[in-house]
């Protein structure tokens, strides 16, 4: 666990609130102690999220939860996994059957450092722990499922720990009623030549708020797949990262929003290429519809070491109403000399070149903006695992239009 | 009698405030092959947007009938689906719209539910292999990353699968080369030889008399400077190769 933050000296009624709780909470997956000193975290660190101005409406530095929300045992967890020789339980039997192993991936990743992750490692209760052997090539997808009930808060954590050659594909899925906060963890592990593919769907309903962050730390030549299609809540802040640590890594991002209404969308992603001889390639495609607004940051960093880098970083946005808000700022941090290193990004409406196109072969105005606009997304879609699941997003793509 | 035909009378149509055509009269036959030719900027290709309802072109006078029914008060999608066809000059790349889920929703917009999928699988794959297009077009985006020669090929496959009663080919044969010229020629006649495209009326565009060797026209048109200044036979476009345009310049000039 990171260092404690400092403790903030005046805590309000609604803090307190948070401090009783945790106290009272059971002692794995962290103690107490450590539960406290993130809370602490969670409390005096700064989100790093743009604050509300002409555009933005949320405030993020305002974002907690309310003590009597956090009901622990409320939280859904289901997990699928037909494939015996993959090893999968919850976080409190992890950390008291193979302690050694689940410490290999378990509190691994920065996760615990930032302000969110930090609420989460304080409520931290219900979780999936997935350890896939070595050289085990896991066939059928394990699926996770996370539910909120309306109105409760929830704090989920999951950690994958992928060994050397092992492969597998995990779906997490992320559903949550009016009014649920949900505050949850990814963090995955993997040894030499691992190959995982984890994707994670997120269709809250509106008028609920999620936060969810998500690193990966793959090993020397392994290949490590984030995928994330955030399609619900009125609020959905995500961060993506991999940390390259060893050479070879082969690392894909991929991500999809889609806000509509009055929903928020802010999503970070972070390569780090911290080892050479690495490759990434982040995929996001945005659209805003109504008074949708979404926020993406793309990082590509490149330490100066980390010679034979190859980062690809594509971001493209689709304006579907004037009153709709997208801002997307890539931003590149290279300090090796022999790296290969692209990214574009482009916000803009459908082309009218396009939307007469298709109406010049019978297709009305409002099907042919529907289909280019989820044609938009589709080269995204692609990088989905799973036929059901990607015909799941398409369909929940096309139920936003409609 | 209905009145069968495009029929395009007196059409006057400006670009941003400049009056590109200036009193066009022509009448498309079904069945039959119209070629206008003339050299660039004489607004062919105008033409070709205004009478297919493109939202730059504005339309100041005149009119537009297929089969006497008046286009002009028709957004785009109604003209294609009355029968109006349009092959593009430089058609739109749409990433991530599959060819064939795009050609399918085409045909289910101007023919609904007379194909079920499996059909019309059957009749794509049927005139792919006429064209000559090879099967993994299905899945590619449509035009997006594709040749200039492949956008065309495709531009012809949606003109086989759609059937429509008057296709306007706007420079179809331009940046072709020779092999795949006559591939549009034989698509062209393709069509005329089936049961659902035997009476389309076409109007092809074009400067050069080359691919009216492939697909011989009934009736040749010059446009220069946004209007007609000759109609004739077959032998007019001859008649443009060895001469050239200027002299018909000179003449329309002498006229105007």
């Amino acid at each position: 666990m990171p260092s404690p933050a400092p403790v903030v000296a005046d805590r309000d009624d609604a803090t307190q609130e948070l401090y009783d709780l945790v106290a009272g909470l059971d002692p794995s997956p962290f103690s107490v102690e450590e539960r406290t000193r993130a809370l602490d975290r969670f409390v005096s660190l700064r989100s790093g999220r743009e604050k509300p101005g002409r555009f933005w409406r949320v405030d993020f530095e305002a974002i907690a939860p309310e003590a009597k929300m956090i009901d622990l045992s409320a939280a859904n967890v289901r997990v699928e996994n037909h494939d015996p020789a993959v090893f999968v339980c919850d976080l409190a039997t992890a950390a008291r059957e193979c302690p050694e192993l689940f410490a290999r991936a378990f509190g691994t990743t920065n996760i615990a450092a930032t302000k969110f992750g930090s609420l989460t490692a304080a409520f931290a209760q219900c979780g999936v722990f997935v350890h896939v052997r070595a050289d085990h090539a896991c066939d059928v997808p394990i699926v996770i499922s996370y539910s909120a009930p309306a109105g409760a808060a929830i704090f989920p954590w999951s950690v994958v720990l992928a060994e050397r050659g092992a492969r597998v594909t995990i779906v997490e899925r992320l559903d949550g009623g009016a009014g649920a906060f949900l505050c949850g963890a990814t963090e995955v592990v993997t040894e030499e030549r691992a190959d995982v593919h984890y994707a994670a769907f997120q269709q809250v309903a509106d008028g609920a708020r999620i936060l969810w962050n998500r690193a990966a730390r793959p090993g020397r030549e392994a290949r490590m797949s984030w995928a994330s299609a955030e399609l619900g809540g009125e609020l959905a802040a995500s961060d993506l990262s991999v940390s390259i640590e060893a050479p070879g890594v082969q690392a894909n991002l991929t991500a999809i929003f889609f806000p509509r209404g009055s929903e928020h969308v802010d999503v970070v992603s972070t390569v780090d290429h911290r080892a050479g001889d690495a490759t990434s390639e982040t995929v996001v495609k945005t659209a805003a519809l109504d008074r949708g607004q979404a926020r993406f940051l793309g990082n590509i960093r490149i330490a100066p070491h980390a010679q034979g880098s190859d980062a690809r970083l594509r971001d493209d946005a689709l304006l579907l109403s004037p009153t709709a808000h997208v801002d997307s700022v890539p931003a590149l941090e290279i300090g090796a000399n022999v790296v290969k290193a692209y990214h574009g990004a482009t916000v803009g409406a459908i082309d009218a070149e396009q939307i007469f196109y298709m109406e010049s072969r019978g297709l009305e105005r409002t099907a042919a903006e529907r289909m280019i606009a989820l044609g938009f997304f589709e080269p995204a879609v692609e990088r989905f695992p799973t036929v059901q699941l990607r015909d799941e997003i398409r369909a929940a793509l096309a139920a936003k239009l409609s | 009698m209905p009145d069968h035909g495009l029929r395009i009378t007196n059409l006057r149509c400006q670009v941003a405030g400049k009056e590109i055509l200036k009193g066009i009269d022509l009448t498309v036959e079904p069945g039959k092959i119209h070629a206008l030719m003339g050299p660039n900027g004489s607004g062919k290709s105008t033409l070709a947007f205004s009478v297919t309802g493109h939202p730059q072109y504005e339309v100041t006078a005149g009119s537009v009938d297929l089969d006497g029914e008046d286009m002009l008060a028709l957004p785009p999608d109604k003209r294609a689906r009355a029968g109006l066809f349009l092959s593009f000059q430089y058609p739109a790349a749409i990433p991530g719209v599959k060819v064939a889920n795009f050609l399918h929703a085409a045909r289910q917009a101007e023919r609904p539910g007379d194909l079920p999928p499996a059909k019309f699988r059957a009749l794509l794959l049927e005139k792919m292999e006429q064209l000559g297009i090879d099967p993994s077009f299905m899945g590619r985006y449509l035009n997006d990353g594709f040749s200039g020669g492949e956008k065309k090929r495709l531009e012809m496959l949606q003109l086989a699968v759609l059937a429509p009663k008057y296709a306007i080919l706007d420079e179809t044969d331009s940046g072709l080369d020779i092999d795949a010229l006559k591939d549009v020629g034989d698509s062209i006649a393709a069509l005329r030889a089936s049961e659902e495209g035997h009476n389309t009326g076409f109007l092809i565009i074009t400067h050069y008399p080359r691919i009216l060797s492939y697909v011989v026209p009934d009736v040749v048109h010059v446009m220069i400077d946004g209007r007609i200044v000759k109609t004739g036979g077959h032998d007019l476009a001859h008649r443009i190769e060895r001469e050239g345009y200027d002299k018909l310049r000179e003449e329309s000039a002498v006229v105007a």
